[in-house]
């Protein structure tokens, strides 16, 4: 046989084959959404969510929960699935500013399904987003969020069997869905939780998760107290020896990191004593950067402070941004839309192009791509102007 | 509709390879340029993401058609037109291949022709005058194939002129080894790289696939130093740098047409915007749901409902607290399969039958930090095969078991530990590549490129499939197929054909 025993009119049959498949079709042009990947995906990962304030259960003056519902009047039916220790970015309007904050989702995963989310939010003074949603939030409040985000969740092919988990404060919220998502068999994990507080009366959730672990034998509790001595607590700090105290005497042991940097900085170095492999250590976001001249990379004689040029679809703006502010925090103070979800340098939701000028970017906030850092593209929510610049930035969904 | 109105000489939609290119080419032409991204990023499936301290490719396995050479093909000339730079790195085994099913084999071909003739002459021997009359096809089919794609393409002169040309383009892969007498265990390991066309070899047009293959042979796989999102990033800048503009995080939702049901213009965000002509960077059925349905040629629409979608898949990415060399990792690219014959594999896909593991730090040992390594599995799928049971509560454990069965089967065929290493894991699924592509079932190869709809048949009908005044179209679903390459040269196409219709209109 040779290739000449290939037939060269057969491009004519393929041919025929072809008008006669096209000329006996339908011309029924499916739906996007009728294919199933592609519901799953809206499903999952919608746009934004509107939601509504259902229920508002006060801890403090200073710290609340609020119960999170579809908003029916805005359309809304359901709620995105979620897993524990993701969160949501609220969004927010607040004396012309337009802003966003993430709230990790204290409720169970399985509580989607009855339609309920619930973050808690604590005062940080000075803090224009939890001041004004503790003074301003009432049962009925229109809110708008972001789709779950987050990678601070239990991965089975990645993680320990059992969790030490580390909670400082309202971090102890991503926690609770993780001990409410093992307890319902959506997460399969021990959570030994280490929760930080001054005194007991600080603490909390801890009676609700202290009564989860009665019946749940994989979730245990250990109060953590800083400030008071009682009888079934810890007295203290998170410390290294109060690690390796509660860990498997035996086989690894993950350990998740949630609460105030204060908290991360004193408990990293504890961990390190431990030699814990780096895969077995998990934090949550960062959070907000501020004070970028504290690190010894950060150039002498910077102006205090720099105009910004933003530019969103070809229209200009020209700001000031004192250089200790990150650029997210110039354009939400000028009232500037502009995208962004984590804050904390990781999601890339605010990625814009550094038309021109110069930036500080701190090393352990700088989640950017090598090709970004290439072509100057930067994250605002972690970019601190060093002269005056002009940025490029997408415009929020 | 007054041109005065038209803001824009061209409105490219979608930042995808083609996208791209497109637009960057027709900036670079001095035409006036809007490119439109609903995504925050471009590049499309082309791009990198990052977990911890590993920044992960996307989607690029290795580029081919990337060679300095004369090939009239290439995708380097496309970023040189456009001053683009590329920082490609070139691999210079192709693929490790393990077949575990009947008749086994475990199997390295290196780049090069000369250098994958010894393998294959090794593996089989006497294969060698076969796979070389094979290959030394090529060269005649390179012009023909340049003529059929050219501007002033004649079928009865293609049939005529290019015999040999017709007699591949009529048959599929396997029909054409075996006129040419290439010996079966030959044939199957020739057939490797199917997955990456997504259809198997007794329905894949063989002069698509030869093409492909010899690229990847003759012109040596490459990647590029940053990940896929430096390519991109890279056409960015050109756009930019001739005075295009791009706008990300926005979504064309509807296409406008005037009164003769010529393209006219966007709806973005809610804006309408104007244009003479228009590119779609997206899969045709987006285009004809996003339209009035009267505007849509009803033979437009029966090819679409016609049309199979194409092939689409699971990746895992796990990034690694150890290194290659203290693994045992020793291949950039390894095809694993259940049996030699892909349409075999095809049909037991489900079964875990064929899949392909890299580790980039083959190629670019720097690609992830000192004492770490990245694995890549890319598992073919169809669309369809994501099973509508898993709802989004079972969804993350569905995920996971997954992976978990691949990483083990891999860990089983290579005798290496991956498992206690994995510090970063992420699983994509069909439901990830709708959510970030909006193709229909996450598909990713656009249409199949089955029997009669191969880009042979593609090409000679394309001015009767797309007739659309003013709209044009390049991307991964359109003629030449799935692929960077072939989204960049559809580009390119696309780019080429209105820079001459604007030309002639003035």
């Amino acid at each position: 046989m040779s290739l000449n025993d290939l037939k060269r009119t057969d491009i004519a049959s393929m041919l025929a084959k072809r008008v006669k498949a096209v000329a006996s079709s339908s011309g029924e042009v499916k739906d996007l959404y009728s294919y199933y990947p592609n519901k799953l995906a809206a499903e999952l990962h919608p746009a934004y969510q509107e939601l509504v304030v259902e229920e508002i259960k006060e801890h403090s003056p200073d710290m609340k929960s609020y119960v999170l519902a579809p908003n029916k009047k805005r359309g809304a039916k359901k709620l995105a699935w979620f897993s524990a220790g993701q969160y949501l970015s609220i969004r927010l309007s607040i004396n012309g500013a337009k802003l966003c904050r993430p709230y990790s989702i204290a409720s169970s995963p399985a509580d989607t399904l009855k339609n309920r989310y619930m973050i808690t939010v604590k005062r940080v003074w000075g803090g224009i987003a939890s001041e004004y949603i503790l003074d301003n939030w009432t049962v009925g409040t229109s809110v708008t969020s972001s789709a779950p985000l987050g990678e601070f969740t239990y991965e089975p092919l990645r993680d320990a069997a059992t969790v030490i988990g580390i909670a400082g404060g309202s971090g102890i919220t991503p926690f609770r869905s993780l001990a409410y998502a093992i307890a319902e068999g959506d997460e399969d994990c021990e959570l030994i939780l280490l929760y930080g507080s001054r005194t007991l009366s600080d603490a909390v959730f801890s009676d609700e998760i202290a009564e989860i672990a009665k019946t749940c034998p994989r979730v245990k509790l250990v109060n953590v107290l800083s400030d008071e001595k009682k009888k079934g607590c810890e007295n203290g700090f998170i410390t290294a020896k109060l690690i390796k105290k509660y860990a498997p005497k035996e086989g690894d042991y993950s350990v998740f990191l949630c609460g105030p940097q204060a908290m991360y900085r004193f408990v990293d170095k504890e961990i390190e004593t431990l030699g814990i492999r780096r895969k077995f250590v998990r934090h949550e976001l960062f959070g907000e950067y501020f004070d970028p001249a504290k690190n010894e990379d950060y150039p002498k004689r910077v102006k205090k402070s720099c105009k910004v040029t933003v530019r969103i679809n070809g229209e200009e703006q020209t700001i000031t941004c004192p250089s200790d502010t990150s650029l997210l925090r110039a354009m939400e103070a000028a009232g500037i839309k502009a995208p962004s979800d984590c804050r904390s340098g990781r999601c890339g939701w605010c990625r814009s192009q550094l038309v021109s000028g110069k930036v500080y970017v701190p090393a352990e906030v700088d989640g950017r791509r090598l090709a970004d850092k290439d072509f100057g593209y930067i994250h605002p929510c972690c970019s601190f102007p060093l002269t005056d610049v002009v940025i490029d930035v997408p415009k929020a969904k | 509709m007054n041109d005065a109105l038209k803001k824009y000489d061209v409105i490219v939609v979608g930042a995808g390879n083609g996208g791209l290119a497109s637009a960057a080419l027709c900036a670079k032409a001095g035409l006036k340029t809007l490119l439109l991204e609903k995504h925050n990023l471009p590049g499309g499936c082309a791009t990198s993401f990052v977990r911890g301290r590993f920044e992960f490719e996307a989607a690029l396995h290795e580029l081919c058609h990337s060679s300095t050479s004369e090939n009239a093909d290439s995708v380097t000339k496309i970023f040189e037109r456009l001053g683009a730079d590329m920082d490609l790195h070139s691999e210079d085994t192709l693929f490790r291949v393990i077949n575990r099913g009947e008749d086994p084999y475990d199997l390295t071909l290196h780049a090069g022709v000369d250098n994958f003739l010894n393998d294959m002459e090794a593996a089989v021997p006497g294969c060698r005058e076969s796979v070389k009359e094979l290959f030394d096809l090529m060269a005649v089919l390179d012009e023909a194939q340049e003529y059929m794609n050219g501007p002033s393409m004649n079928p009865s002169v293609l049939f005529n002129k290019y015999g040999d040309f017709m007699r591949v383009a009529a048959h599929s892969f396997d029909e054409v080894m075996d006129a040419v007498g290439v010996p079966e265990k030959a044939q199957r390991i020739l057939e490797t790289y199917w997955a990456y066309l997504g259809v198997p070899t007794d329905d894949m047009n063989a002069l698509h696939y030869l093409s492909m293959v010899l690229s990847y042979i003759g012109a040596y796989p490459t990647m590029p130093g940053h990940r896929s999102h430096y390519l991109s990033l890279s056409l960015v800048k050109a756009l930019q740098d001739h005075g295009g503009e791009v706008r990300f995080n926005t979504e064309v939702t509807r296409f406008l047409y005037d009164g003769d049901g010529a393209a006219i213009g966007v709806v973005a965000n809610g804006d309408v915007i104007y244009s003479k002509k228009i590119i779609s960077n997206i899969i045709p059925n987006n285009v004809i749901n996003r339209s009035d349905p009267e505007k849509i040629p009803s033979h437009a629409k029966k090819l679409a409902s016609a049309r199979k979608l194409g092939m689409t898949f699971v990746s895992v990415y796990l990034g690694l607290d150890a290194s290659m060399e203290e693994l045992g990792i020793k291949d950039y690219s390894v095809f694993i399969m259940n049996g030699s014959d892909p349409r075999e594999q095809f049909n037991t896909r489900k079964d875990g039958s064929i899949y392909v593991v890299n580790c980039l730090n083959k190629v670019l040992p720097e690609s992830s930090p000192k004492g770490t390594c990245t694995l890549f599995f890319t598992i073919p799928v169809m669309p369809g095969d994501f099973p509508e049971t898993v709802g989004a509560r079972d969804y993350k454990k569905y995920k996971n078991a997954v992976a978990e069965r691949y990483i083990k089967d891999y860990e089983k065929v290579l005798g290496v530990s991956v498992m206690p290493h994995i510090e970063e894991i992420v699983v994509a699924t069909p439901v990830t590549f709708a959510r970030y592509l909006a193709t229909p079932a996450g598909a990713i190869y656009g249409y199949a490129n089955e029997e009669w709809d191969n880009v042979v048949t593609r090409a000679m009908l394309e001015a009767v499939d797309y007739s659309i005044p003013n709209l044009h179209f390049c991307g991964g679903s359109y003629i030449r197929g799935d692929g960077y390459p072939s989204a960049y040269l559809t580009g390119a196409m696309a780019a080429d054909k209105v820079i001459s219709e604007l030309k002639e209109e003035k």
